[in-house]
Parts: C-alpha cells; structure tokens; sequence
C-alpha cells in the first residue's frame, strides 16, 4: 500500500460531501429544497449499495483492486460532471409539482434517483475496497476519509462564492478523478493516458461551458420570467444560494391592499432566492408621505399608537422599513441573515430606495433574527414579524423548516424586550383549512398568558382583510380609545375587526364574509380556557411551536390524513403538507430500499453466525447514533451562530475533523472488549452531558463575538467527535479479526443506517422533539455497546 | 413483426380515437357539476357545450374531463371543470352581458362565458398562451370573445364598466382599475389557493361606494368544521 491511497481518499471523500451539499443547492434552483432531500437522501443510499455488491463480489474486487480502485474513483469524478447534462434531460419534462397528479412523473423520478445515485455509488465502492483490503490501517485510512470530509465541507463554501451552481459538479469532478489518477499503478500509466485526458478535459469543458438549468416552470422565478420583458438584471451566487433580481413592467406588488385604494400599484424589480420569491425592492423616497402597506391590515399596530423605536424580524428587502419612516419613526432595527440580498440593497439597489438603509435612522443587523434577539437588551414600542405563509398557501413545502422566530421561547424574547406600552405585530394570509392563523394566534395567547397575569382578550387585537389578518399582542391593556381607531380604520379600508375587547359577533365581517363562520369559533377557542382540548380535537396541529419542536409551518397530524383524504380527496392532501409527506416517503422508501441491501448479501455469506448479530448491532448503533447527533447540533448552533451555512460548517468540518483524530487515535488501541465499551461509554456521557448542558452553555455565551464563538463550538463538539471516530475502525478491525468477510456487509450495514437516520432524526423530531433525538442518539450508541459486552 | 407493431400501436391508440367526447362530457357535467350543487341552466348547458378536450395538450386529453385541473405550460393549468362551472355561476351570467376575463390561460372559462353572454374580452399576459387561445377560440367560431394580449392590471378601460369581472389568475392584490371597471352591482370572482390545492374562490360585490367580499370554498368539500 502507498501513502498516496490516504491522500486519495481524503480527496474522495472531500468531493464526495461538496458533491453532495452542491446537489442539495442544485436540485432546491431547479426544483425544491424539499424534492433535492429525497433524491439525495436515495442517492445516498450509494453507500448501503456498495457494501451489499462488495460483500457479494468482495473475491473479484479485492483481486482486481489496483486496477477497479483508480478506474472506480475516476468513473465517480465523470459521473459528477455528467450529472449537469443528465439532469438537463430528466428535468426537462419532469417536475416533482406534479408528482401527486400525474403518475407518469413517476419515470422520471426514478430516472432521477438513478442518475444522482450513481456518484455516490462508485465513489463508495471505492471507499468500502480500500476498506476491507486494507483493515490494518483502517484507523489512518478513517482519518484521511473524514479529515477529506471536513476539509471538502469547508471548501465548498469558497467554491459557492466563485462559481455558478451549475459549475459546481464540473469542478468538484476533478477532486476524484486527480484521487484515482494518484494511484494508478506503474504498468497501466501509459495505456491511461488517453482516458485520464478525457476524464480531465469533460469536466473543464462543463465548468466553462455549464448547461443552463432547468428550472421547473412552477417556481415563482419561471413564472416571473414568462411576464413581458422580463430580464434577470442581477444574478448572485453564494452560500446562501443564487439570487436572482427581475425587472419585468409587469411585476407590482401590495399584498392584501384594501379594496378601497384607489391609486396605482407601482412596478418593483423581486429578488428571488433559488428560485423562490425572496421579497420586493420597495421603491422609496425620503419624500414620501404615504406608503400603500397604509392600505393594508399590516397598518394596525400604527393605529393603536404611535412607535418610536421599531424592530423588524427578518426584515427581507425593507418593506416594513420603508413603511415605518414613511410613517416618522426615527429608530428602526432590521434583523436579516441574508448578507447578499441586503448587500444589494445597500450597493446595486441603493438608488431604488433613496439609500434607505444608510439612513441614521436605521440601524441594520446582518444575523438570525432569533440569535439578535437572545444577544440584544434594547427595549421597542414595536416588533414586527415578517408576514406568515404566503398567498395562496406553499403546499406545506415550508413544513419542515426550523422557524425559530415563531417559538413560544422566541415570543418570550420578544415580550421582554417591549417598553410598557409596547407591540408584538404579525400579519398572515388567511388560510383554508385554517392553519396557520390559528396557530399565531395560539403562539400570541400563550405568550401573554405566559407573562402577564392581565385577561388576554385586552391584550389582542386583530383585524382581517379580504386576504390577510393581522394580530396586535400589546403589553399593556387596550383601552377603547385604541379599539375606537381599530375601529375607524377597520371601516375606512373595508376590513373587519376579528378581536376587540369589547368585540361583539356582527362585526366581524361586515366587509368579508366567510362561508365557514367556524372560524371565529375557533378563535373564541384559542382565547378561552379551552385552549388545551381544542389542540387536541382540531385536526391539524394549532400547538404552538417550541425550541425543541421549531416547525411552526407543520400542521398534518399523521393520525388524522384518513379523515383528510374523505375530506379533500387523495390527490389534494399531499398538497396540504407537501415538505412532511416528502419525509415520510423518503423514510419509507430508503427504510425499504436498505432492508433489501442489508438482506442481499446475506444470501451469499449465509444468514447466522459468524459475527453477524454483533455486525448489525454494532454497525447500525454508530450509523443512526453518528448523524442523530450531527443533525441536533446542526440545529443547536444555528441560533449560536445565527447563521445557518456557519452553524452547518462548523458543526460539520468540526465533527468529522475531530472525529478524523479519533479514528487516528483509535489505531493505538486494542479492539479488546474493554476499550471498545471504554469508547463507547465516553460517547454516551458525552451525549448526555450535551442533553443537560448544551443549550443552556450556548446562551450564556450568545453575546460573544464570532472568533471566540468559532473556539467555542470547537470546545462543545470536539470531546464526543472525538471518541464518536473510534467505534467504526474498532469495529472494523475487531470484525476482521472474527470474520473478515462480513467487513463489507458492515460497511453496507452502516452506510444505509446513516441514511435512514437523517430522515428518521426529521421525524422524530417533528412528533416529539429534538431532546427525544439526543436521547435515541445515546440509546443507538447504547445498541453498540451492548453488541460489545455480548460474547461474540 | 412490423405487423405486430402497427397492431399494437393501433391498440395503444384505439382510445384516443375512439373516445366519445361528448359522452364523457356528459358525464362530466352530472357528475362533477350537477351533482355538487351547481344549477345555473345557462352554465350547465355552456359547460356540455365546449370541447375541453380541445383546449388541453394533446398529450392530456385523456384526462381532460376528469376531475382535476391539467397543466397547459408556463406554470398554468387549465382548471377543474367543477371551478370553472362554480365561478362562471357566481357571477350569474345573462345573454346581453358583458364580461372581462384576467387570464386566459388555455381559453376554455373565455369559452364557457362566451356561450352565454353578449361579449368577453380575456386578457393574457403570457404571449405565447394568448396567441394559442385566440387561434383555438377563432378556429372554434367564437366571434363574442376577443383576446388581449397585455397586462390584466389595468383592465380594458374603454370597453367597460363591465357586468361581471372573472379573474382567474389571482393575484396577491386587486387592481384597483379593475374595481373601478366594474358596474354598480356588478360582480367579480377570483380564485385563492395553489393550482392544485384546495381554492377557494371570493366574490366581490360593488353597491355603489362599498365593497364587500365574500370568500366561498368549493361546496366540493365538506365544510371543515369540528363536531
């Protein structure tokens, strides 16, 4: 064996996972972020495949392995750079929109799976020979994987920002294809040369000549660019994703404007981010005197009283900004993470609102709005959240994403940092089925009755539109001067008070009527004692969101879909919650595809003995417990960091770098049943130290600037990484010391569970929370030390 | 063996040839619209008169009289045949009126209007969809419907104010000129909701200077509401 094969597979490993978060950036432009985790997630499943084809043909491969290792390697840096042509072709009549309506899509999702499966596959084949040919030096070996892995995560952060995502799989290609030419041996140089040309020029030639991407034609940017004159006039590419800015004289924006507006409705350039509508660049001039947000039920918060100091979540392109000085209050804070949108705005866009974010009245903060929250002591009249859902519902594509502004902690946050009279104000799409107004409102009630000992009902005020309702929490009472210009303006824009103190039923829709008055029952619910039973009666999950369960878009309860398929029909509902379903039929089909991988190989090496039940036991512990605590601390430091590409580097490049030096230092022990269950032990204090710990060490140190935070998160993740490493080399070298032959069974064994387990931590997490993650994290851990203490 | 072919072929084909359009259309208004409440007899009868199987791809005929919205391109869809029938009965159209369309789309709501009211104009934005849908309403003998290609924002200012505003491309605002072209008690229908989800539709009502909506969901589904 030469020292190049740990170069080799560092650099494998390292365009494995770029390849992989490239895919995840790619497959959410084209498509969504919810179809790119599904057909990841299957492509993944690359790595459970090449364990079963190497345990059945392990003779042949470990034989032929100094030719199959380079030429397995290469084909795997090909078939990244073919992807982009490949997916050109499935994506041109293929469209995961319509996956539950018409079933001939289903072709092409398979064609889809296949397509992004290969890589995978190859460049695993290539892992798992080095693998079992050479278990001696597996703990180096491990090292170079997983120090690759981090490096490759980190890299791909650089690659984001100079290159356009359709480059992206071109030129991380070259990573595996340099890895395989690295170890060709001596006799084959010269005959490869030709090949290695080819291998080298087909991904240079795609980096600079990248096919164009397919962008599904129900994404809101396909549909803006099919107005007249539409043009893409600026184009960003980033960790964040692409932005798109369009100008078309046919994009106006108002949401929810009062039929009573009489002027006109302004033309606006829309930023897009991979794909989706990101927000309008309101037009502004320090001139203005009206704003038509004025005309919209968003104005209710200025009729209650008038606000000095002004904090908006999650701000976007400033359209509440620009509002708030059109209406005079001098000291605004916007809170948005996305640098490159608000760096447009500040620079390219400036002169589209009058500069209005260098004004000194305007204080900006480029952080998650829930980390800016947790460091900052200010005191507001008024916060404003961004406007929940959008217009005509997502389809629950959002379902999954962790919203930790809208949690009962983050509502908690926001109380404390209201004056005495101050405002919490939301506005929202009204929905149907009612959903997510029900559960604002649930979030809004709760808070208050949280901090206050005053009645709700003289705390909440809302209003609704011909589309839109809008909530007031105040801290002090409402006092019927404020309900009297609820009133008035309620009248002037044909909307509806829904809640007023002194509220009585025929006002409530006046101007909008409701076929369905079960609305406001439903309200009435929400604000009673009655609270608790009415979760659980109502057929969609209205339960505020938490810290440990931040799905605030997550409404399907899994045991009322029957009853919501007699009422909406079957090929309705999956558009109810599309993001939770894609999860759950993710989960089953790779559970599916994995019991079948694991199995197969078992027909050929024979079904009992030999080390087989401490194979499983073992393997799959460390493959489900690994990425269970990998995905908790993935979302742990997302508010730490307030950032989530930080959160998600750090953790990742964190993780597998130290776990790289655990794997290193593994080779010095013995696989003995006595340091194995000493390791092993260590992992699981570990996890429940981070059960008890984690979260409160993070808080108090949520002040700190970025560097120290940086040292930190190393000193929070390093100890369990650490000892997490050394399991899967001890393993393997106790495993070839039992049966060698079941080496690639377990590398198999582990690949599939790691997969399964990122569906499987989601699921859980959105039915019990991420606590109940940790917790199953040291029990899977617990699984593997169990299959250590039994008498192989 | 190219015998076997041709057979075959031929086999795969026989449906679409053979289809009874009118008999499926038939169906279509019993069973998907008559049935689910829907009883204006000049919409019951518009609605078995136009072919939608002809203002859908070629390739989506077969499922042009199921019960569901189909994509024509460009992100549109053609919509179910119930929503169509449920919007075109609550603007209560007469012969003698006339109607304005936002969105024509693959021209097939233009269509049913324009058996029965004097004149619809229907304004397109997308080029390409309102050119397929003038030739598809000229070739098929609708003199009463003209196409607009241009933005449904401002209306169409000098043909109005018209009896009946049917927007079917909703959008997250409604334009003011819009409302401004609408007669005094005239009616105007939009849809709310994701093409494929559950729309609902909302009526807006003018009586002089107010204006009132009203949100209707498709009596398609049961009232959600709890025990």
């Amino acid at each position: 064996m030469t020292k190049r094969i740990y170069f080799s597979v560092g650099l494998l490993s390292a365009s494995i996972i770029a390849f992989q978060l490239t895919l995840m950036q790619l497959l959410s432009i084209i498509q969504w972020s919810h179809f790119a985790y599904m057909v990841i997630s299957v492509a993944l499943l690359g790595f459970g495949a090449s364990g079963t084809l190497l345990a059945i043909t392990r003779r042949w491969f470990v034989r032929h392995i100094k030719f199959c290792l380079p030429v397995l390697m290469i084909l795997s840096g090909v078939s990244m750079s073919l992807i982009m042509l490949i997916s050109t072709t499935v994506f041109g009549s293929f469209d995961s929109y319509l996956l539950f309506v018409d079933r001939s899509q289903i072709t092409g999702l398979l064609i889809a799976y296949f397509a992004f499966f290969i890589p995978f596959f190859l460049g695993a084949l290539a892992l798992g020979l080095v693998y079992i040919h050479y278990t001696e030096n597996i703990g180096r070996l491990y090292f170079a994987d997983l120090l690759g892995s981090g490096i490759g995560g980190l890299l791909v952060l650089i690659f984001f920002w100079v290159l356009y995502p359709a480059q992206l799989p071109s030129a991380i290609a070259l990573f595996p294809v340099i890895s395989g030419m690295l170890i060709i041996p001596v006799k084959y140089r010269i005959r490869s040369v030709p090949f290695l040309i080819l291998a080298l020029i087909t991904p240079l030639i795609l980096v600079f000549s990248p096919p164009s991407l397919p962008v599904s034609q129900y994404k809101s940017l396909s549909m803006a660019m099919n107005l007249p004159d539409a043009e893409i006039v600026i184009k960003r590419s980033s960790p964040y994703g692409q932005l798109d800015v369009v100008r078309s004289p046919a994009l106006r924006y108002a949401p929810g404007l009062s039929l009573n507006y009489r002027g006109t409705v302004p033309v606006r350039d829309i930023i897009f981010s991979n794909g989706n509508w990101f927000g309008p660049v309101v037009e502004w001039h320090r001139s203005d005197t009206t704003h038509f947000i004025d005309y919209t039920t968003n104005a209710l918060p200025y009729h209650i009283r008038q606000p000095s100091n002004v904090l908006l979540l999650d701000s976007g392109t400033g359209l509440f900004a620009a509002h708030a000085l059109t209406r005079g209050v001098d000291n605004i804070t916007t809170v948005e993470q996305n640098r490159i949108a608000t760096g447009l705005l500040t620079n390219d866009l400036a002169a589209k609102i009058d500069s209005m974010f260098h004004l000194p009245a305007i204080n900006n903060a480029r952080i998650h709005s829930r980390s800016y929250l947790l460091a900052d002591d200010s005191r507001y009249d008024l916060i404003v959240l961004p406007t929940s859902e959008s217009f005509g519902g997502t389809s629950g594509i959002n379902a999954l994403e962790e919203q930790y502004i809208m949690t009962l902690e983050a509502l908690d946050e926001m109380w404390n940092r209201l004056s005495d009279d101050g405002m919490i104000a939301v506005t929202a799409w009204m929905d149907y089925p009612p959903r997510n107004t029900l559960k604002l409102l649930s979030t809004l009630a709760e808070t208050h009755e949280k901090n206050s000992t005053s009645p709700v009902e003289k705390h909440l005020a809302a209003i609704r539109g011909w589309g839109t309702i809008s909530f007031v929490l105040k801290k002090s009472p409402l006092t019927p001067a404020h309900t009297e210009n609820i009133r008035n303006f309620s009248n002037s824009m044909f909307f509806d008070p829904v809640l007023l103190p002194d509220l009585s039923d025929d006002e409530r829709s006046v101007y909008n009527q409701l076929e369905d008055d079960a609305f406001f029952g439903y309200i009435d619910r929400i604000m009673s004692g009655d609270r608790e039973s009415f979760y659980r009666e109502y057929d969609f999950n209205i339960r505020p969101a938490t810290d440990n369960i931040p799905y605030f878009s997550q409404f399907l309860k899994l045991s009322r879909y029957n009853r919501m398929q007699e009422i909406f029909g079957q090929s309705t509902v999956p558009f109810l919650e599309i993001g939770y379903l894609v999860v759950l039929l993710t989960f089953f089909q790779i559970t599916a595809a994995a019991v079948i991988l694991i199995l197969v190989p078992l027909l050929v090496i024979g079904w009992t003995g030999g080390g087989k039940l401490y194979t499983v036991l073992h393997f799959s512990g460390i493959g489900l417990g690994f990425m269970f605590i990998e995905i908790t601390l993935i979302q742990q430091f997302i508010l730490y960091f307030g950032n989530p590409i930080y959160a998600a580097a750090a953790v990742l490049s964190g993780m597998l770098i130290c776990s790289g030096a655990g794997s290193l230092v593994s080779s010095k022990l013995n696989t003995g049943r006595r340091d194995i269950i000493r390791v092993l032990s260590m992992v699981i204090f570990f996890i429940i130290i981070y059960i008890i710990l984690l979260t409160p060490l993070l808080r108090m140190t949520m002040n700190l600037s970025l560097l120290p935070k940086i040292f930190l998160s190393i000193v929070f993740i390093s100890p369990a990484a650490f000892f997490m490493g050394m399991p899967f080399p001890l393993g393997l070298r106790k495993l070839s010391g039992i049966n060698p032959t079941l080496l690639p069974w377990a590398w198999g064994i582990n690949g599939c569970l790691s997969v399964i387990s990122t569906a499987l931590a989601t699921i859980i997490a959105v039915e019990a929370g991420y606590l109940w993650v940790m917790l199953i994290a040291a029990l899977s851990y617990g699984l593997t030390l169990i299959a250590n203490v039994i008498k192989t | 063996m190219k015998t076997l072919f041709v057979i075959l072929l031929i086999f795969l084909n026989l449906p679409l040839v053979s289809q009874d359009y009118d008999k499926l259309r038939d169906n279509m208004v019993r069973r998907q619209i008559r049935s689910r409440g829907i009883s204006h007899r000049l919409t019951l009868e518009a609605m078995r008169n136009v072919e939608r199987h002809l203002f859908v791809p070629t390739a989506q005929r077969r499922r042009a009289y199921d019960d569901g919205p189909i994509p024509i391109g460009y992100g549109q869809t053609i919509s179910q045949p119930y929503i169509v029938a449920y919007m075109t009965q609550l603007v209560n159209p007469r012969p003698g009126d006339r109607v304005l369309e936002i969105g024509a789309g693959s021209g097939y709501q233009a269509a049913v209007l324009g058996e029965i009211v004097e004149q619809v104009y229907t304004i397109e934005i997308i080029p390409e969809l309102g050119a397929r849908a003038g030739k598809l309403l000229s070739d098929l003998g609708y003199g009463n419907i003209e196409v607009v290609i241009g933005d449904g924002y401002y209306g169409l200012e000098d043909q109005g104010p018209f009896d009946a505003i049917v927007v079917t491309a909703a959008a997250e605002y409604i334009p003011p000129p819009l409302v401004e072209q609408l007669k005094d008690g005239g009616k105007m229908v939009i849809p709310v909701g994701s093409p494929f989800m559950v729309q609902t539709l909302m009526l807006v009502e003018k009586k002089g200077d107010r204006i009132t909506t009203k949100n209707l969901m498709p009596v398609r589904f049961v009232p959600f509401t709890r025990d």
